[in-house]
């Protein structure tokens, strides 16, 4: 065996030092804002000072909850979330089902129809379906936002139920139609079961995707029906107070709990596996 | 070799999704393709009669063209720092022995994924911004916080919040893909650890690695939020160009013109890359 030279040595130790740096700094460069966010909302100065705060208070909190505009933003955002995600939950979970089994004639197409709206800018999305419902006389403004959260959602919602049927082997549906079960039996006792994790995982970046939408939502929103992000970005160009802070630190807790919900039901590493932003 | 047709079940279960996607996907898109071409009539909503170029034609002149040149230059440079600030992260969490340090990376990565954007970019102008922590490294760099160069600093800073996580999670993937085998076989024939990486490790991620690369990209690109609230008015994308068009001057044909035109350089981003990866790795078809 080869004795490493010095010079291998030093290039070696100068490359682990440079992983190092970068992953320190990855870290950090991600973790950092959220912090200093989180500390900020707790401050009780009334206007915005340099960091760090001095005295802390819950003042950014109560004028969040006594504002009309965001808890309205709020219950707009909630149901908008949780009706396209079971839309497109359905829709998706029920495509992806057919477009793995096996391979039929035209299934690459539709494959690329499905997943197709991921790649679509979202600007252009809510530019098209806006000049789209006013050409077929749709003028409700919650009716549009539906439209237009569907379509960014679905893409989500097929690829993480596609991601979970691929681990179900073939031969135990064969297994229950062989012993006399009808092909929507099979599909509903055998296939649904087996791929809930997929479901789960893809509906629930749905809801994520929904409810943290700008793009879409500007275009299809009007005045009397904002949304929660919209009525947000509204106030941050406006004046920059720390009310949002506040927001921003209640939804940091929320995607804690959903993250140690995930692991507990899923496991991390399944959900990495679910291909939630493979392209 | 004939393939069989889908069952009456099947078609039924596809059905929903296609319908919807046919009406709330590919119509809009066909419509407004359709309404690029029309010409814009000043003080009514919609588009006139008849049939124009012009609103591509007025694209190229040098002070439209610069929005696509800035949002590409810009989206260029994020994904290249996000390759670099992603691998590190994606190589330990792929590679560590410890368990912990693995969900940790996993429950990191996803709560960003998770975590809303829009409160994410609040957090960045607090932390980055003028009165923030971290607004001295605008000065390191020659660019201080409070001038109009900043602006595009502070939107490359989003954009990366943005598509690291999402860089480190592909990733992931690309490097427990690669086995560990083949370094250990390298380095017990004397290969140094940089060597190894250089000349094994490297080549293997290279697809993935690319590919992490264009997603970023075709990310960035199309990004909207960022550069509105961030880009302080100085930094507009495209995508911010095509809604200016439509909400302040209610030119909805040029919208569309700048739209179709998104529409092809997403298709086009997406095309390369599957090109780029089949050329790079002409095993890795299957």
């Amino acid at each position: 065996m080869r004795m490493p030279s010095s010079t291998s040595t030093a290039l070696d130790w100068t490359a682990s030092a440079v992983f190092r740096f970068l992953l320190a700094a990855s870290i950090l460069f991600l973790i950092l804002p959220v912090l200093v966010s989180v500390v900020l909302s707790f401050d009780d100065r009334q206007f915005l000072g340099p960091f760090p705060p001095k005295q802390f208070s819950l003042r950014w909190y109560r004028s969040f909850l006594d504002n009309p505009a965001y808890l309205d933003g709020l219950i707009v955002s909630l149901k908008l979330a949780v009706l396209s995600t079971v839309i497109s939950t359905v829709a998706g979970a029920c495509a992806a089902y057919v477009i793995s089994s096996g391979r039929w004639r035209g299934r690459d197409t539709v494959e690329t129809l499905f997943l197709s709206p991921k790649f679509v800018p979202t600007v252009v999305i809510g530019f098209s379906i806006l000049g789209f419902a006013s050409a077929i006389q749709v003028f409700d403004p919650f009716t549009r936002l539906i439209m237009g959260h569907v379509v960014i959602t679905i893409p989500f919602t097929v690829r993480a139920t596609l991601a979970s049927l691929v681990g179900i082997r073939r031969s135990l549906v064969e297994a229950a139609i062989s012993l006399g079960a009808p092909p929507w039996r099979a599909f509903l006792d055998v296939t649904l079961p087996l791929a809930r994790t997929g479901i789960v995982a893809g509906a629930l970046m749905a809801f994520v995707l929904s409810f943290d939408e700008v793009a879409v939502s500007l275009f299809l929103s009007d005045a009397f029906t904002q949304t929660l992000p919209i009525a947000l970005v509204a106030e941050m160009r406006a004046n920059l107070n720390l009310t949002v802070a506040a927001v921003s630190t209640v939804f940091a807790a929320v995607t804690i709990l959903i993250v140690f919900f995930l692991d507990r039901a899923i496991g991390l590493d399944r959900v990495i596996g679910q291909g939630l932003y493979r392209g | 070799m004939r393939q069989p047709r889908l069952s009456a079940f099947q078609c039924a279960l596809l059905a929903p999704g296609a319908i919807l996607l046919a009406v709330l996907l590919v119509a809009p898109i066909a419509l407004m393709a359709v309404e690029s071409f029309r010409p814009f009539v000043g003080g009514r909503v919609g588009a006139g009669a008849g049939w124009t170029l012009r609103n591509y034609t007025e694209l190229i002149e040098p002070a439209y063209a610069f929005y696509f040149y800035d949002t590409f230059r810009i989206g260029f440079i994020v994904s290249a720092i996000a390759l670099l600030l992603a691998t590190p992260l994606a190589w330990q969490a792929a590679r560590t022995k410890r368990r912990a340090v693995r969900v940790s990376i996993f429950g990191l990565l996803i709560g960003l994924l998770f975590m809303s954007l829009v409160a994410r970019l609040y957090a960045i102008q607090m932390t980055w911004g003028t009165n923030g922590p971290l607004a001295f490294f605008g000065t390191l760099i020659g660019v201080p916080a409070r001038s109009a160069g900043y602006a595009a600093i502070q939107v490359a800073i989003g954009l990366l919040h943005f598509v690291v996580p999402m860089s480190a999670i592909i990733l992931i993937g690309t490097f427990q893909n690669i086995s560990p085998r083949l370094e250990e076989a390298a380095a017990s024939l004397g290969a140094p650890r940089w060597r190894v990486a250089l000349t094994v490790t490297l080549p293997l991620a290279a697809p993935g690695l690319l590919s992490a690369f264009m997603i970023a990209f075709a990310m960035c690109i199309s990004n909207f939020v960022v550069p509105l609230i961030l880009g302080r008015g100085v930094v507009l994308f495209t995508t911010n160009l095509m809604y200016v068009r439509f909400s302040d001057v209610a030119n909805f044909p040029s919208g569309a013109a700048i739209g179709v035109i998104m529409f092809a350089l997403a298709g086009l981003v997406i095309y390369f890359m599957t090109q780029l990866v089949r050329w790079v790795s002409p095993e890795a078809q299957s």
